[in-house]
């Protein structure tokens, strides 16, 4: 039986940090058990060698992330520093105590550390250094006893901790508001298996965090006081009839709270396990096999819904990142763009390109929301950026509509869009509109045109033929187009496109615009919202 | 990391340093021994009753003030160490250079 503190700590230019270390020293030492004064300023002393060594070598000059990990045995402390620094530098090895009569001002750092301890082991695993020291506790030592050579056992336990906590860290669910999909499996489980209380819990670092609770019970709790903690050293179900009757698990429980617990793994994409669907209640009980199995199948259901909002999340970066990301060089024009995605990911997009003398730029709203829109959206997109490459404008739209007629055929979907191209040195805008409809051009003097749609979405009508317009822009005068998401941030008719462009007249930059729209969207926006604006200096 | 100066009528320059004596207070402390030995004839006791930590660095400014102190014939001396600076003391093997004393008055009995 061991007990373990972990601390973490964001490190970053000598010497202020050293400071930061004997915090962290500080706050640790009263949760580790049974320290001796004579044990603990040894391993103060030993890992403030360590960390300014580690700050000073590893780091180049970097802020570095470094996690302090101490395990209390019964006849021996160790201590790993993981460490985020580049290849460890810190020669160990022979290093000797400079001898007192020769008044060297430094180079005594490693060799006091290496007296201070038992063994000093290094480890580089997936991009950290883990420093171990090693003491042997004064209560069994030899007094007066050399060090001697006591190779660490809990290395491999931290290294994995620490792939455990980082495949956590990445799901990015950690302090997230509670979710419905989750609160269902919590509700059904209470329900199913008659207890007080539910919770699905994520071990993170020194605390248990609970994403959803049914029931009773804190939604955080020391991970020393948490039963999910144990759980989730091994893969089976864990079912404690009787916490307070048990010695090991006994400090865990709550009388009259926290007396039966039963939990499940759950574990990250990669295998880590990273928390626990668990079930508890006020008094003992028993958990039959086919409970078990229920339960089982519930952290299942949690496990896929864990892995689905991590896929999604990767999607959304995916999807944000097929977003034009710079901005084209042309002189006295300013272009910005917006596109905030009701979920994860959305129909819509924006687009543009150098074409010519001046830029290709697209608007488009897929039918719908979601993954199914995000897919159809991002083959407009490819489609339409290869055959703009051919003809004109309405041959662009026309190649691409031909292209993608079965598909919206057999998706049963359709999308609206501007697609148009802007002549940087007279300022024509020659657009196909398809069946979009939310395009207005606010001129200098403040009057706002609307542009029509003359043609109907792509996926309607196969035998559409696709006719282009114009408008021209005159310094001063700025184009906004929109997807139908912003009219549902004011009123919900068009009018919301006259209040766009006079807003766009009074702003100075295209950005502006776009940053005023997507502060009044943020979570509350009930559809994707996408603004493109474009303005001519003047 | 505090330092008290105080000037004893035979001359003597006592430092009392409270705190952590570590990368981020060194230089300080070797700064205040140097003004002590351009100030007086360099003989400094440095009580570190105060002080709870010393490391690598700390003991470096301890070992610079010594060489300052003695190319003007003076010594630094310490007075009370805490069981820390005790342990370090003696692993770096530095307490036959850095002597301790238990008072100022027993650093320099002679003056």
């Amino acid at each position: 039986m061991s007990d373990m503190v972990t601390r973490t700590v964001r490190l970053t230019a000598p010497p202020d940090t050293v400071d930061t270390v004997h915090d962290l020293l500080d706050a640790l030492w009263p949760s580790v058990p049974d320290v001796s004064a004579r044990d603990r300023m040894s391993l103060d002393t030993a890992i403030i060698e360590l960390a300014a060594n580690v700050i000073q070598h590893a780091n180049r000059g970097k802020p570095i992330t470094a996690t302090l990990t101490v395990i209390a045995f019964p006849d021996r402390i160790e201590a790993t520093l993981s460490d985020s620094g580049e290849v460890g530098e810190v020669d160990i090895e022979g290093r000797s105590m400079p001898a007192a009569d020769e008044l060297a001002e430094s180079g005594r750092g490693i060799a006091l550390m290496k007296a201070l301890v038992d063994t000093v082991e290094h480890r580089r695993v997936d991009g950290f250094n883990h420093w171990t020291l090693v003491r042997e506790r004064e209560q069994v030592r030899q007094p007066d006893a050399p060090p001697r050579h006591l190779p660490s056992v809990s290395i491999s336990g931290i290294i994995d901790e620490m792939a455990r906590q980082r495949a956590l860290e990445e799901m990015g669910i950690l302090d997230s508001p509670p979710e419905d999909r989750f609160d269902r499996v919590t509700r059904l489980a209470k329900q199913l298996f008659g207890v007080g209380g539910a919770k699905i819990n994520l071990i993170d670092g020194d605390r248990q965090w609970s994403k959803s609770t049914a029931g009773y019970g804190d939604e955080v709790v020391p991970r020393d006081k948490a039963v999910c903690a144990v759980t989730i050293e091994d893969d089976r179900t864990f079912v404690v009839q009787d916490l307070l009757a048990d010695p090991l698990l006994a400090d865990r429980g709550v009388p009259g709270e926290v007396e039966f617990y039963a939990g499940h793994p759950l574990q990250a994409p990669g295998g880590e396990r990273i928390g626990a669907l668990c079930v508890y209640d006020g008094k003992p009980r028993q958990f039959s096999e086919r409970e078990k199995e229920m339960l089982r199948d519930l952290a299942d259901w949690v496990q896929q819904e864990l892995t689905a909002s991590h896929e999604l999340s990767r999607a959304a970066e995916v999807q944000q990142g097929l977003l034009p990301q710079s901005l084209i060089s042309m002189p006295d024009w300013d272009i910005a763009g917006m596109c905030l995605p009701a979920r994860a990911v959305g129909g819509d997009f924006y687009d543009w390109y150098p074409v010519g003398e001046g830029a290709a730029i697209t608007l488009a709203d897929t039918m719908g929301k979601g993954i199914g829109s995000a897919i159809i959206a991002a083959t407009v997109r490819a489609v339409l950026r290869s055959a703009a490459r051919f003809g004109d404008v309405a041959g662009a739209v026309d190649l691409a509509a031909a292209s993608l007629n079965a598909d919206l055929d057999t998706t049963g979907l359709f999308v609206t869009l501007l697609h148009g191209r802007l002549d940087m040195d007279s300022g024509e805008f020659t657009y196909v509109d398809a069946g979009h409809g939310l395009t207005v051009v606010a001129r200098r003097d403040g009057a706002i045109e609307r542009l029509r749609s003359h043609t109907p979405p792509l996926g309607v009508d196969l035998e559409t033929e696709w006719q282009s317009h114009s408008v021209i822009l005159n310094p001063g005068d700025v184009l906004v187009t929109a997807s139908d998401g912003l009219l549902d941030l004011y009123d919900g008719t068009l009018d919301a496109l006259d209040k766009i462009g006079a807003l766009a007249l009074l702003a100075s930059t295209s950005a502006e615009v776009t940053d005023a729209v997507r502060a009044r969207a943020r979570g509350v926006a009930p559809d994707d919202v996408t603004v493109v604006v474009v303005r001519r200096d003047g | 990391m505090d330092i008290s100066v105080t000037t004893h009528s035979n001359g003597i320059t006592e430092l009392g340093v409270s705190g952590r004596l570590n990368m981020v207070t060194a230089a300080r402390v070797r700064d205040a021994i140097q003004t002590a030995v351009d100030d007086n004839r360099g003989r400094v006791a440095v009580d570190l009753s105060g002080v709870v930590f010393l490391d690598s660095s700390g003991l470096g400014a301890l070992i610079a003030g010594l060489k300052t102190a003695r190319e003007a014939g003076g010594d630094v001396r310490l007075v009370r160490p805490t069981e820390q600076v005790e342990l370090v003391l003696d692993l770096t093997n530095m307490g036959s250079v850095l002597k301790s004393f238990d008072s100022v008055e027993s650093a320099y009995p002679h003056e």
